[in-house]
């Protein structure tokens, strides 16, 4: 990795302390504040994100218990994040609506934040969310996926993501890992998703966006007519030749992102 | 000043795996997802009857206890409920302590467990020996027990249990995993105030805290005898920092031995069980090994550094033997190092693992018996070991 990737030039990095918890940001561009959730793991980077900073005010927090966030103590469900991200809001001075962009384990949380805080969201994203029980078509349990297999469920074009591997075994690396899964089992390894939000998803009442790859090898991309059918309105749009990473794999569907927003 | 106590140790395997088990990209792990479509019963039936009869025959040898332990998902161990397995025993293991090191206190309620100790320790007469292990990384894989959280869960479920044990009930446990409005088990524990406790584990550094901040021994298991000394150098100093003296009967050290007449046979007749054990049995993933979150970062860091976790399922005797307590020769020999090893660690309880792997009935008896009419009476009250630091106001001059 020579030169360093497109995000980290355009991206400056602000620290935040949110309840004693250091809390990194990434924000560039100019605009309404578009604030992106990341998922489950983050070696991929946020090249995917620098268009969208021509037209907003891109803030992509670290969650605590990934990259330079630091850990919440008593970390139990998503809704201690829930807490987090409305302090957090608070501090950054978004008093009023924001455009909320969730993937992954991420859209999880962008999810379960809308249903309970409608009022401070003008327009929501879900990409690939994680999060729903969807029994006729289950995602896979990320767990029991052996690491050296990650790669293959994450992309339906291997090349996408090689350039963010270590190419020899790397202690450093797989520690970045290990930290974000425990954070990860904190959340859901008793059950990877939250019951409640079949109750009351239907509370989300904002223009909502939900975007999905057709090859996504760990949430199948049939789930997002589960999510569809339980939050009014929303608008689906699955893209070709994509898997879990579509936002990696597909310019059409980070254009379709703030297209939507605009 | 104690002397030395041998117990009996059996894992209690399963040795019937598929012919090309040798493969290791075939068959990656003996734990966790190695189906149990392998598991026959009936086999299970007749291993059961053989290998507690072989508890049996230690108790009639003389061995000072008998131990059991508890694993999951595995051909292992066929001890999945350890508790029954001692059970089994107590009618006729009649005078050897029954030991079971034990349940992982995590995939058990903490009363619950009190409750089955407490029973076993009733029925056996005050005979029962505990050792709580956070269990290995692989029984987070098998039950649905967050390794995030484990340790911490682990604290309080021991809390639990000695709260039991020793405060007349009903009393209340207000905690973060566990709520009792009534504690409140029958039956209670024959000894008093609880049977001995101990941790086991590989010596992570908050197990060997935790140990020393409640006064329990600890065993260490799996880990080169070097780090198994520093082991309990660090218990020792963090226990004197907190009032407790560790005696030598708080540090158990395991062995693995085999006497024969000579030494060439006993290593002949030793080595393949030593090796179907390290390379077979013990076969497992750095994946299962280290759930998310069940070691801090930084071990995890010096793990995946070190390359530490890809020794399990590998087995080289000359290395084997050179770092871990593995004897096979004459009984001299074998005495000699025994009292060596005890020496070095100031360990009064040798876990004698005497049966390993495939290893025949035959080679066990004969194993144990020589053990114990050859060996055993070279070392009673033939090793000096050096009484604990006693904290001070237990050493004042009677009258003061």
């Amino acid at each position: 990795m020579a030169d360093k990737p497109n995000w980290q030039k355009v991206f400056k990095q602000e620290f935040h302390v949110v309840n004693g918890v250091k809390t990194a940001v990434l924000r560039a561009g100019h605009g309404d504040p578009l604030v992106f959730f990341h998922g489950g793991g983050i070696f991929h980077g946020f090249d995917f994100a620098v268009p969208w900073t021509e037209h907003f005010d891109v803030v992509i927090p670290y969650h605590p218990g990934f990259g330079d966030s630091g850990d919440i103590p008593d970390l139990g469900d998503m809704h201690d994040y829930v807490l987090h991200y409305l302090e957090l809001f608070d501090q950054l001075g978004f008093p009023g609506k924001i455009r909320l962009v969730g993937f992954s384990m991420g859209g999880w949380m962008a999810a379960e934040f809308a249903m309970e805080h409608r009022r401070r969201v003008e327009k929501l994203v879900l990409i690939a969310p994680a999060g729903l029980r969807v029994q006729e078509h289950p995602g896979e349990d990320l767990f029991r996926i052996p690491p050296e297999q990650m790669p293959s469920y994450l992309v339906h074009d291997l090349n996408v993501i090689l350039p963010h591997l270590p190419k020899e075994p790397d202690a450093d690396f797989l520690a970045a890992r290990y930290r974000e899964s425990t954070t990860l089992a904190r959340i859901m390894w008793e059950k990877p998703f939250s019951i409640r939000m079949q109750q009351w998803l239907f509370r989300i009442n904002v223009p909502t966006l939900i975007v999905w790859g057709e090859n996504d090898r760990i949430l199948p991309v049939a789930q997002s007519q589960s999510w569809a059918k339980l939050i009014g309105g929303a608008v689906v749009k699955t893209f070709s030749k994509a898997g879990h990473l579509v936002l990696d794999e597909s310019t059409t569907a980070v254009r379709a992102v703030s297209d939507f927003l605009t | 000043m104690d002397d030395l106590k041998f117990y009996f140790m059996h894992f209690m395997p399963y040795p019937y795996l598929p012919a090309d088990f040798a493969n290791h990209d075939k068959w990656p792990s003996a734990w966790v997802d190695f189906s149990n479509s392998f598991y026959q019963p009936e086999r299970g039936r007749e291993l059961y009857e053989r290998y507690i009869g072989e508890m049996v025959l230690a108790d009639q040898l003389g061995y000072d206890g008998v131990v059991v332990n508890e694993h999951h998902n595995s051909p292992y161990s066929m001890m999945a409920a350890c508790p029954l397995i001692a059970a089994a025993m107590v009618p006729q293991v009649k005078r050897a302590k029954i030991c079971l090191w034990g349940v992982p206190i995590n995939l058990e309620l903490p009363n619950r467990l009190a409750e089955e100790y407490a029973i076993l320790d009733v029925m056996s007469g005050g005979r029962v020996e505990v050792a709580i292990p956070l269990g290995t990384g692989m029984e987070y894989w098998a039950n649905p027990i967050n390794p995030a959280t484990a340790r911490e869960r682990m604290r309080e479920a021991i809390a639990v249990m000695l709260q039991a044990w020793t405060a007349d009930g009903p009393t209340r446990f207000s905690g973060k995993y566990f709520n009792y409005r009534y504690l409140n088990p029958w039956p209670r524990p024959l000894q008093k105030p609880h049977p001995k406790v101990y941790l086991v584990g590989i010596g992570s550094p908050e197990t060997i805290e935790l140990a020393a901040e409640l006064g329990l021994g600890y065993s260490v298991v799996f880990a080169p005898i070097e780090a198994q000394l520093k082991t309990f150098e660090r218990l020792r100093e963090l226990s004197a920092a907190r009032g407790h003296a560790v005696k030598p009967s708080d540090t158990p050290i395991g062995v693995m031995a085999y006497v024969a007449d000579t030494e060439a046979e006993a290593e002949r007749e030793f080595k393949p069980h030593v090796g179907y054990f390290f390379e077979n049995l013990l076969r497992t993933s750095p994946r299962f090994l280290a759930p998310p979150g069940y070691v801090g970062l930084e071990q995890f860091h010096a793990r995946a550094s070190s390359g530490h976790d890809k020794a399990h399922g590998h087995f080289d005797w000359n290395s084997a033997t050179q770092h871990s307590r593995i004897i096979a020769g004459t009984p001299e020999r074998v005495a000699e190092t025994i009292a060596h090893w005890a020496d070095e660690a100031n360990s009064s309880t040798i876990v004698c693992h005497l049966h390993l792997g495939d290893m025949p009935h035959w080679k066990t008896v004969k194993n144990l018996t020589l053990f114990a009419e050859q060996v055993i009476p070279r070392l009673r009250g033939k090793v000096a070991l050096r009484a604990g630091a006693v904290p001070e106001e237990s050493v004042l001059p009677l009258g003061k």
